[in-house]
């Protein structure tokens, strides 16, 4: 149209109007639309994809297996501080004071075999290549190398471990790889427990709340009995008779997380069941399962989702502190959880090995945490802007 | 009396509904209601807000399980079968609800809510074959195909209704309940559903139960008018008598609260008016329920019932003070 005409009569017609609608939004659309809109939300879900990459994609990318250990090379941390060697490469001194040599680009050559200790003056010798030798000079705290003068060398640089990216716990095994296979078993613990949840939660509070009455009252004090039996005692339970840490936790995570989701899907349906539109389908005849299936549950379906976003993150919390304690994963397995119980001995001399794991579990839980907020955000209409 | 049950759609004898209110009371919402509906015709059904009429209309189509009472629904007896049995019936009434917005699910496309009844009833053999019912449904609604894939919040408040009477309609039943179809509506759009609904009864002799809270449409589309107090019918007859000669207190009470057009009329008629809240439903008062509230109330109404007595030709009314 030309902007001459623009305040001349248009002519009538149905069509004209409909053209003006904007473009059809379906539910799920407009929930994306302020979903992506929100940026903790959006960034906790770009975690969460990284996340799974991480667990999914990296053990097939990195060389070491979660139980590939050299203990040669143990407790060696992801950033080196080196003394320089004779011959160009560079010398690490753990903190049992073993001597590591490391090449220029930071990959781990070998561990020094001993020499000569001279424990009058606190200084051992190693043999470096050939015929040269290392000095080790313990008596000051921390130890260093000294030169050829028989000085400390305080000159110091800092490498980035390339052997092991992210260094080594206890025994020599690399964090970074078990990182991945932790992510990998939390992340599966927690969606394996998200879906069986949703599934019985789903099944079970739609049913209970679409029948009510006496049959509802059964089916939740049921519920109620369930949710006082604390979760560890069925992961012990449950262990005994499996002998299977992964296992048993999933079990037990399944078997007592739905109450929560039954007691969502219940409210929703008791709710929802009064409304017009479920009336309308009883009174065209609409089967039970039809009226769960296609009018009960998908009107559920945003406290649902906030209700599985919010109980993966407990779930993956549970798992690590099953695992933690020693009633989950068994080693050598490697979990975040028990990643952090190897840690806790040595946590005064080397400290990072508790805290990748747990920044790992801290990450997670902040993801999950922040992708149930958006969703729920979203959900609301009442909050639409 | 074949004859007879053979024009008659829908009948109603002492239907009751109470619901259980708590602590061994229970909502009187509907409480001994009678009447029945012609082939073709409309019976509007009056009231205050809260007197029982939704109850009504959900017991007769069973979404209520009657506490009491027998609904014939084209001769044939339906007030105590199992759903299963129900089925069939279910396809000759239909209802239209008060609220667009709340009848219609809001997860599914216009498509799949008119075709619902379609596919409970396992009507259509495939799914193109659906598909053209809904649109032909929806073409005569005045709604176009482009409107079939959309979401119910898309639309305005009327379109949703004309959504609302597709899926009642689709499945060409005998018999339409109409609660309150109209006043979630604008004044504008009022009149055009209800003209839509004039002319499907036209077209398909359908027979209408026409629920709503003021006197002033229901005379629009009437044959006959109910009017109910508290969970009971009061008064009974054609449309056009009961204005003319209304003769129930609360009738009365009713009309004066009808804008009249006139202001000339307006000034002439004597103002009754209702006073007073409606009483609460879990306990009635005894004998006539509206004593409570009626400006001629005596001693006899605090205790005897009035029953549904003939006072003029067609004309029923329960009141002592007019049956006497
Ligand atoms: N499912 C129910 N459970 C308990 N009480 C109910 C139920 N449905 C209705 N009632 C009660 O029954 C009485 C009649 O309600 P009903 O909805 O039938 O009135 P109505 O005439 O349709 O009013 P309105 O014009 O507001 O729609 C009210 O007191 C209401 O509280
Ligand atoms: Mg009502």
């Amino acid at each position: 149209m030309q902007a001459a005409s623009k305040w001349e009569r248009v002519a009538s017609g149905i069509g004209e109007a409909d053209r003006l609608y904007s473009k059809p939004r379906s539910f799920a659309g407009d929930v994306w639309f302020r979903f992506r809109h929100k940026p903790t939300a959006l960034l906790g879900l770009i975690i969460i994809a990284v996340l799974i990459l991480f667990a999914v994609v990296g053990p097939f990318i990195t060389p070491y297996g979660y139980d590939d250990q050299n203990t040669k090379f143990a407790n060696i941390p992801a950033v080196l501080q080196v003394y320089p060697a004779p011959d160009g490469h560079w010398l690490y001194i753990t903190k049992a004071l073993k001597v590591v040599e490391v090449d220029e680009q930071g990959n781990l050559v070998q561990q020094l075999r001993k020499g000569k200790d001279d424990a009058a003056n606190k200084v051992t010798v190693y043999p470096y290549g050939d015929g040269l030798t290392v000095t080790l000079d313990y008596s000051q705290t921390p130890a260093a190398i000294q030169d050829a003068e028989g000085n400390r060398i305080s000159e110091t640089k800092r490498l980035w471990n390339k052997t092991y990216l992210l260094g080594t716990d206890h025994l020599g095994r690399d964090i970074l790889s078990r990182l991945m296979y932790g992510t990998r078993i939390s992340l599966m613990v927690a969606f394996i427990a998200a879906l069986v949840n949703m599934v019985i939660g789903i099944f079970y509070g739609g049913i209970a709340g679409y029948l009510g009455g006496r049959t509802d009252s059964i089916m939740m004090r049921i519920v109620d009995i369930i949710s006082t039996i604390p979760l560890t005692l069925y992961v012990i339970l449950i262990k005994v008779c499996l002998d299977d840490g992964l296992l048993s936790i999933i079990i037990a995570l399944s078997s007592v997380y739905w109450v929560d989701m039954a007691r969502v899907v219940r409210g929703q349906v008791l709710s929802l069941k009064n409304q017009e539109f479920v009336m309308a389908a009883q009174t065209i005849g609409s089967s039970t399962r039809t009226i769960l299936t296609r009018h009960l549950i998908p009107n559920a379906m945003g406290p649902i989702l906030v209700t599985v976003t919010m109980l993966i993150p407990s779930a993956i919390f549970m798992e690590a502190f099953m695992s933690f304690i020693g009633i989950g994963i068994a080693p050598p397995l490697a979990s975040l959880g028990t990643m952090c119980n190897d840690a806790t001995d040595a946590l005064r001399t080397n400290p990072y090995q508790l805290f990748l794991p747990a920044i790992v579990i801290c990450l997670i839980m902040f993801a999950f945490n922040f992708v149930g907020d958006g969703l729920r955000d979203a959900l609301d209409p009442k909050l639409k802007k | 009396m074949s004859a007879a049950s053979d024009q008659e759609v829908l009948r109603v004898e002492n239907l009751t509904k109470h619901f259980p209110a708590g602590h061994g009371k229970m909502v009187h919402a509907v409480d001994g209601v009678s009447f029945s509906i012609q082939r073709g015709k409309t019976l509007g059904l009056v009231g205050e807000s809260g007197c029982g009429k939704s109850s009504c209309a959900r017991t007769i189509i069973r979404i209520y399980e009657p506490t009491s009472g027998r609904i014939f629904l084209e001769g044939e007896e339906i007030s105590h079968l199992t759903p299963k049995q129900m089925l069939p019936h279910r396809r000759k009434m239909q209802m239209i609800f008060q609220d667009p917005y709340a009848s219609l699910n809001a997860r599914m496309t216009v498509q799949d809510i008119v075709a619902e009844p379609l596919r409970a009833h396992h009507i259509c053999a495939s799914r193109g074959e659906e598909r053209e019912m809904v649109i032909d449904m929806l073409a005569r609604v005045g709604l176009n195909q482009d409107h079939a894939g959309r979401y119910a919040h898309e639309f305005s408040g009327g379109q949703r209704q004309r959504v609302g009477i597709a899926r009642a309609l689709i499945l060409h039943p005998e018999l339409v309940i109409c609660d309150e179809p109209i006043s979630a509506l604008d004044v504008s759009i009022q009149a055009q559903v209800v003209n839509m609904l004039r002319a499907f009864q036209e077209e398909q002799g359908l027979t209408y139960l026409f629920i709503a809270h003021d006197l002033s449409m229901v005379r629009y589309v009437s044959d006959d008018v109910g009017v109910m107090y508290l969970g009971q019918l009061v008064e009974k007859c054609e449309a056009d008598e009961i204005y003319s000669h209304p003769l129930h207190p609360y009738t009365q009470g009713l009309l004066s609260s009808v804008p009249i057009p006139d202001p000339v009329a307006a000034r002439q008629k004597e103002s009754v008016g209702l006073e007073g809240d409606l009483p609460s439903p879990i306990a009635p008062p005894a004998g006539c329920r509206f004593h409570t509230r009626c400006p001629y109330a005596t001693e006899r109404c605090k205790q005897e019932v009035p029953e549904l007595k003939e006072a003029g030709p067609g004309h029923f009314v329960a009141c002592h003070a007019v049956n006497s």
